[in-house]
């Protein structure tokens, strides 16, 4: 089985505009060939597989960008250097300002699918608005029900959250004994887990009752986006919820989540570690030396490269 | 001039086992390393092509000019060939490594007898 050419297509192109960044003697002496094995090796792997080969191609490109670097600096005579550099910082900061973001889980309300510190990288081109001219060139897809995002949380836009979409706008959504019902259907979720303190009227028959919330945003959402017993998901805006669906602060308690505050998709975790969410929200000196020494033990190998991924919930049909 | 290649890193050593039978070309060469090392070494572009212009300068390897495979040439693709210095260094490094794991065996790192 091939990947799809047309995700081929666009992965090289990224990778041809990448190569740039690369000083120039080596891309023009390599850079036709280096395409074409790149673009071999893409055709030659399944679609699953195709995703590994970009994380290893994207480290070995930052890798080559230092080394080849290195080498060309010490040649004698450095022609253009300075303008070559200049180009150099510019790609490295378009690459990590527009297409991908390092994030880390602090919270375990995505418990069962993401854990605890997992350290991941949010593919920020998927999700963004379309620029016209390379619509068709680049991989833009519009989120869908079951796609896990990760985005600004509306009460507070200095944190990042991650949660998993459960309604699009136009949704009428409630809750009732911990089941989901989308548009009068009830939603078979494999991928939540319920390991609660007990039961809470509040987060299991949502939204019976209104008066108990107090976040203001939350307060609008019952005040203006209900009907029938159920939240009608306003134009532009997600409602979502943490597959830790008992211990999740989400859509239920702060309301809807505005387009545009999505930042995009965790596509891989690249480094799981075992730490408390303070350390993880607030880098500190003890949790440093905590990662020098237990780097090796508290790092959860099995979790390397994992790929968390959409799943669509069964509906099914009542009454 | 020429500094002494030895020892060879694992990718260049890699490299040069692959070449060891004949002329390739870079993806054969990538897919060839991963089958040696059952994918525990997967080269990215960037890496190959890095050793190859190193290995090139250092003369243990050549570019072909000759086209080994008329049905699946393309233009775009260059061939490269182990030199006579290129096989003496893997044969050395080889001899190296296979000395190393003898003596891992005799203090029983490994399994098997010394």
């Amino acid at each position: 089985m091939t990947a799809d050419s047309v995700l081929v297509r666009c992965l090289s192109s990224i990778y041809s505009v990448l190569l740039y960044v690369w000083p120039r003697e080596f891309r023009l002496a390599y850079g036709g060939e280096i395409k074409q094995v790149f673009r071999d090796r893409c055709r030659h792997v399944t679609r699953t597989k195709l995703l590994q080969v970009a994380v290893i191609t994207g480290a070995d490109w930052m890798s080559t960008t230092f080394r080849e670097h290195l080498a060309a600096a010490r040649k004698p005579v450095a022609r253009g250097s300075i303008a070559e550099w200049s180009m150099t910082i510019l790609m490295y900061l378009f690459a990590t300002t527009t297409l991908v973001q390092a994030y880390v889980i602090p919270t375990g309300s995505m418990e069962g699918s993401l854990r605890v510190g997992d350290h991941m990288l949010v593919d920020k081109l998927t999700y963004a608005k379309p620029v016209p001219g390379v619509r068709h060139l680049l991989p833009y897809r519009d989120i869908e029900r079951g796609d896990i995002v990760a985005f600004k949380y509306p009460e507070d836009t200095h944190q990042t959250f991650v949660k998993r979409v459960i309604g699009l706008p136009g949704d009428r959504i409630h809750m009732a004994n911990q089941q989901v019902y989308r548009n009068g259907s009830r939603l078979i979720e494999p991928y939540t887990q319920h390991i609660g303190p007990g039961p809470d009227t509040y987060r299991d028959d949502f939204p019976t009752q209104p008066e108990m919330l107090t976040t203001p945003k939350g307060r609008d959402m019952f005040a203006h986006h209900m009907a029938h017993g159920d939240v009608i998901v306003p134009a532009d805006t997600l409602f979502v919820l943490g597959d830790n669906r008992d211990n999740s602060l989400d859509s239920r308690y702060w309301g809807f989540v505005p387009r545009d505050y999505v930042i995009g998709k965790p596509v891989v975790v690249y480094w799981s570690y075992d730490a408390p969410t303070q350390d993880l929200e607030h880098w500190n000196v003890p949790h440093l030396i905590d990662v020098a020494e237990h780097f090796f033990t508290k790092t959860r190998w099995n979790r390397m490269f994992f790929v968390p991924r959409s799943q669509q919930a069964e509906e099914v049909r009542v009454n | 001039m020429v500094p002494n290649p030895l020892p060879l890193t694992a990718p260049v050593f890699h490299i040069l086992v692959a070449l060891s039978e004949g002329e390739r070309h870079g993806y054969a060469i990538m897919q060839d390393v991963a089958w040696q090392t059952s994918d525990a070494l997967q080269l990215g572009p960037g890496t190959l092509y890095g050793c190859l212009k190193r290995m090139l300068a250092a003369g243990l390897v050549e570019e072909s000019d000759e086209r080994p495979d008329p049905v699946l040439d393309d233009s775009r693709r260059r061939y490269y060939r182990m030199t006579e210095l290129g096989r003496r260094a893997v044969r050395a490094e080889a001899e190296r490594l296979e000395n190393a794991v003898t003596a891992a065996r005799s203090r029983r790192l490994l399994g098997g007898v010394a």
